[in-house]
């Protein structure tokens, strides 16, 4: 088991108004696993996918990824957790204007000290894998929204994650490019990795290998596809 | 890492020119000003410090304490009294005697005036100046000369003249001198600087000038060079004993002091490496400088750094929530706290180091206008900019990222990115952006006020009234001559110049170079008043060149025997007329001026006796900052007796000032033309007064400037990052039925709270400065509330221009748009 959630509660509290963003969550994955979770807005999708990613700490409750248990990490050492493990994909691509497509790409890794050699090489790889090698020296402004989408995911997959976290990867694609970005996420996950996609796209969550339905901060159905 | 924080900066740079560029020319600014400030600081605090043995080197002032009079402390002291010092102390190793004064060098049939005088042949080995040509011994020989080097290729176009003759021309009397010396120009200040010229002093002087025999005379300074720097203390403490030893004699005894003299009169050492801050504080300083200014010169400088400091914080925390996104996605990807923190506190460093070398190519432009508006021969002085340099770029780069670095470094990714809306940026970081504006125009409107005071007692000094018309008036050099004949040939020479209404001769004038103190006492029935005078020789003609005012009882009148002055040596017994000044009349006691009209004074200790026949307004020859001395005219009409060293002025009408100069100085090139002498205004002679405020006042409208132009960057800087986050609210303002002009107001008012802030902050701070600067002079305008009214509108309109265009531009956006770009 790679993920492992148990009584996840988030609440946010300011001035004198608590809101809980997530209650008693109770989450298993496994490597490999395609999850798409879905819901309104609101739900705690994104709030999951957080905590998930360990961008965000859950107000009571416990999460292992593999033997580690993240809860108890301090901030330090949760980001070299982060580089090592994790990869992100955000619906807004969150790329760094002011970086190159490459240099964004690389960023990952430059965090990691990975040598210089071996860090252009394996950002020469991820964006050949999503085909935008010819774009490596330009500003994600230069960009349309589905190539830096695909910068994204280069970024996300350059430095070899356990999982990637993908927050409505195809929110803000037209209906061909996200489709080419729901192709690449299929095959990176036929290669090994294992996706959690929050999405409102019913027919991109029926591309996942599970389907997590969430409302009102709570994990309402939880049902394998049949792919 | 350092390469990305390069790229990051130059990419900031490209992506956003408007904050990069206000950074860094802020920052440059700052550095700029600061250095230069800086170096001044350093160059004036260096005074003296070149000299060798500078901690054994003392100056002996002169302190003098009559009693019913101010006390007085002059760097001048008797030349009368180095034999017996050094008789009768033995830690003296060196004395010199400086007779300080301009000397005319005359070169075919033209005069070039050089500063210097006449010394010991000691002053080599004393000081041991560097020396281009020639040898310390280079005044031994009676017509030995030594010039500066800057003397020596104005007057020979080289330094190469080693048995060269010059002709020096001393109030009229021709020596021919051998060069026997050239000074090497130091680049560390000390008194040597302002020498052009020495010659050894004349053995006739020593034996028959009163300067060299008596202990009253004070020609010149005197500089001892002490065995030890421990002796200063040493000698100081005997030198009490000394004075009753040696200047105490019988009143008849004018070589002497009279019986007492150690009630009245005291000796001072001052240490050569003090003296340029201790000078200050003595009466007529020549070289002084006060410390607290220098000191606040300093400050300027700082404040300038700071400011500029304040600014980078200021644009480093406002622009932090545009680059929050950007952490956040570094966060995302394994970039720690400590790791940002750095990249940031990088990224600041970098833009300070090149603002620090804009700054110091600044530096190279401003230090070139501090030296011409000083008349210091500040340099860059690289070796110091080598070691400052440095350390402001860390202190400034450090100062400057670190609040803003601990900011962005700490936004928590999972909310910038859950956030649709820019951050706010947090409550505390716009406090301090606002307190830091408040700060900034509270330094600018301080400042600003500063500047108004001076400039309005400069003002104030220059056209106050002086007791006499300035306007239409030259005043003349003093001449030489003692010749009876001489002396009427060259007053009636300069009435008939075109021009010239009136000639008169007087002792003293507008910045006397030389003054003659007398005490009389006024005997009355309630007690004696000891008044020591300063006294003055005037003729006929005086009232109407000078045209004083005439407050009581008459002017002297040359039917009246009894005006002329006379010689008392001969007829100790005459009473002469004398006219008072209204100083005097208050000294000696009397309650209303006309009280004064017929009594008679006595001079103390000759008894001579003499009357008072009028009473004249206060006329301002000395110092603004130090009061009117009580002054005593005597009449002389050159019917009997010449004048000693005459002070000639002439009142002249229709024909502007420079022509008439012109004038007077080819008349007298024709007609006398072995005496050296320039005719100025009188504003131009008490302009020496006044030059070191109106330095100050140079340097602050400089600190003044730059502090503005800081302030105002960051307003700027700020206004368009407030215009940039408030597009969605204006919109929505207005898609609520708002005004533009409602909008503007609101705008505006926000954008010039913390400014009226910061000028009500600085009006108090401004008010208790200048109050206490004012409170040096003696004739001083009133503190009003112009200069604070004048500073606070002139606060607000700069501020209001600054954010005008900003306001404007959002005031009237189109609120669809500002709602589609949010």
């Amino acid at each position: 088991m790679l993920i492992k959630l148990m009584n996840i509660q988030r609440l946010y509290r300011s001035d004198e108004i608590e809101t809980t963003a997530l209650q008693n969550i109770n989450l298993h994955i496994e490597e490999k696993e395609f999850v798409a979770i879905m819901g309104p807005s609101g739900c705690g999708k994104s709030t999951l996918l957080n905590i998930l990613g360990t961008i965000d700490r859950p107000t009571t409750g416990s999460y292992h990824f593999g033997q580690h248990e993240l809860t108890e990490m301090n901030e330090a050492t949760l980001a070299k957790f982060r580089r090592e493990h994790l990869g992100y994909i955000f619906q807004s691509f969150n790329l760094i204007d002011e970086l190159t497509i490459k240099e964004n790409i690389e960023l990952a890794l430059t965090y990691r000290n990975i040598p210089k050699n071996e860090r252009r090489k394996r950002v020469d790889h991820a964006m050949d894998r999503v085909g935008i090698g010819h774009r490596a020296h330009h500003y994600p402004s230069q960009l349309s929204g589905g190539q830096q989408q695909r910068a994204a995911i280069a970024r996300a997959i350059v430095g070899k994650p356990r999982l990637i976290l993908a927050d409505e990867p195809t929110g803000n694609l037209d209906t061909e490019n996200g489709a080419q970005v729901m192709d690449i996420l299929q095959s990176l996950n036929d290669e090994g990795a294992t996706i959690i996609m929050v999405t409102h796209s019913l027919s991109h969550a029926d591309l996942a290998r599970r389907r997590i339905d969430m409302l009102d901060g709570q994990i309402v159905v939880s049902v394998a596809n049949a792919i | 890492m350092l390469t990305t924080i390069f790229r990051s900066v130059v990419r900031q740079g490209r992506r956003h020119p408007l904050y990069i560029g206000i950074n860094v020319f802020g920052l440059a600014l700052g550095i700029g000003v600061f250095l230069t400030l800086a170096m001044l600081v350093r160059f004036e605090y260096g005074y003296n410090s070149g000299l060798k043995d500078v901690d054994r080197l003392v100056r002996v002032d002169t302190k003098s304490t009559p009693p019913g009079n101010t006390p007085t402390e002059s760097e001048s002291t008797s030349f009368y009294a180095v034999p017996f010092l050094k008789e009768d102390f033995p830690e003296i190793e060196e004395s010199v005697r400086f007779q300080e004064q301009d000397l005319q060098i005359q070169r075919n049939g033209e005069f070039a005036s050089l500063h210097g005088g006449y010394v010991d042949p000691s002053f080599m080995t004393t000081f041991q100046p560097a020396l281009m040509q020639g040898t310390q011994a280079a005044l031994m020989r009676p017509d030995g000369l030594v010039l500066s080097q800057s003397a020596a290729n104005r007057l020979f176009g080289t330094t190469n003249i080693l048995g060269r003759s010059v002709t020096l021309n001393n109030d009229g009397e021709i020596s021919q001198h051998v060069v026997t010396g050239v000074l090497r120009a130091s680049s560390i200040p000390s008194f040597l600087s302002d020498i052009g010229i020495l010659a050894p002093i004349r053995a006739e002087d020593e034996k028959t000038s009163p300067c060299y025999t008596r202990w009253a005379s004070m020609c010149g300074s005197v500089y001892l060079k002490l065995r030890q720097p421990s002796d200063i203390a040493a000698v100081q403490a005997r030198l009490r004993d000394f004075i009753i030893r040696r200047a105490s004699g019988s009143d008849d005894n004018y070589k002497s002091l009279g019986p007492h003299p150690e009630k009245t009169y005291s000796f001072k050492l001052v240490p050569m490496r003090d003296a340029r801050f201790y000078d200050a504080h003595i009466t007529e300083p020549s070289r002084g400088l006060d410390q607290n200014v220098l000191n606040g010169i300093g400050a300027i400088g700082l404040l300038a750094l700071f400011l500029a400091c304040a600014n980078v914080i200021n644009f480093g925390t406002a622009r932090s929530v545009l680059r929050a996104r950007e952490v956040a996605i570094r966060k995302t990807l394994g970039a720690t706290r400590k790791m940002l923190f750095l990249h940031f506190m990088g990224e600041s460093l970098v833009i300070t180091a090149c603002s620090a070398i804009l700054g110091f190519a600044l530096s190279e432009i401003l230090v070139q206008e501090i030296a011409s508006l000083t008349g210091e021969n500040i340099r860059i002085a690289y070796d110091f900019v080598l070691e400052i340099l440095p350390l402001t770029i860390l202190i400034c780069g450090c100062a400057s990222g670190i609040y803003p670095s601990l900011i962005l470094s700490g936004y928590q990714p999972a909310h910038i990115l859950a956030s649709a809306r820019m951050p706010s940026g947090g409550r505390k970081a716009a406090k301090l952006r606002n307190g830091l504006v408040i700060f900034q125009f509270s330094v600018s409107a301080v400042i600003i006020i500063i500047i108004l005071v001076i400039h309005q007692q400069t003002l104030f000094l220059q056209r106050a009234n002086q007791g006499y018309v300035t306007s239409g008036l030259l005043i003349g050099d003093m001449i030489p001559s003692h010749d009876i004949a001489i002396q009427r040939r060259i007053k009636e020479t300069l009435r008939t110049v075109p021009g010239v209404q009136a000639s008169t001769f007087g002792s003293l004038a507008p910045k006397p170079e030389e003054r003659n103190m007398w005490e009389f006492d006024y005997i009355s029935p309630h007690g004696t008043a000891q008044v020591n005078t300063l006294q003055d020789t005037v003729d006929n003609d005086y009232v109407s060149v000078y045209q004083p005012q005439l407050i009581a009882g008459r002017w002297f009148d040359l039917s009246r025997g009894q005006d002329q002055m006379p010689n008392w040596n001969k007829n100790p017994n005459t009473i002469s007329n004398v006219v008072i000044n209204a100083t005097a009349v208050s000294r000696f006691g009397f309650i209303k001026f006309s009280d004064a009209i017929g009594k008679i004074i006595e001079s103390n200790p000759n008894h001579f006796k003499a009357r008072i026949i009028g009473v004249l307004d206060d006329m301002r020859f000395e110092s603004p900052r130090e009061p009117v001395r009580p002054r005593i005219l005597f009449f002389n009409s050159l019917t009997v007796h010449p004048y000693f060293k005459p002070i000639p002025a002439v009142r002249f009408s229709g024909v502007p000032v420079m022509q008439m100069e012109q004038r007077l100085q080819q008349v007298w090139g024709r007609n006398f033309p072995n005496i050296y002498i320039e005719f100025q205004t009188p504003t131009a002679r008490m302009e020496y007064y006044v030059h070191g405020d109106e330095q100050r006042e140079h340097i602050f409208t400089l600190g003044a400037c730059t502090a503005v132009i800081i302030a105002v960057l960051g307003l700027y800087g700020l206004a368009s990052f407030a215009a940039a986050r408030r597009v969605y609210e204006i919109g929505i303002r207005k898609t609520l039925g708002a005004t533009a002009k409602q909008i503007m107001l609101l705008l505006l008012t926000e954008f010039l709270r913390p400014v009226i802030i910061a000028c009500i902050i600085a009006c108090p701070i401004a008010w208790v400065l200048m109050r206490e600067w004012l409170s040096g002079f003696n004739e001083r305008i009133t503190l009003g509330p112009t200069p604070f009214i004048i500073a606070l509108f002139s606060a607000l309109l700069i501020a209001t221009l600054t954010v005008l265009g900003q306001t404007l531009r959002l005031a009237y956006s189109e609120p669809a748009r500002a709602l589609k770009t949010e």
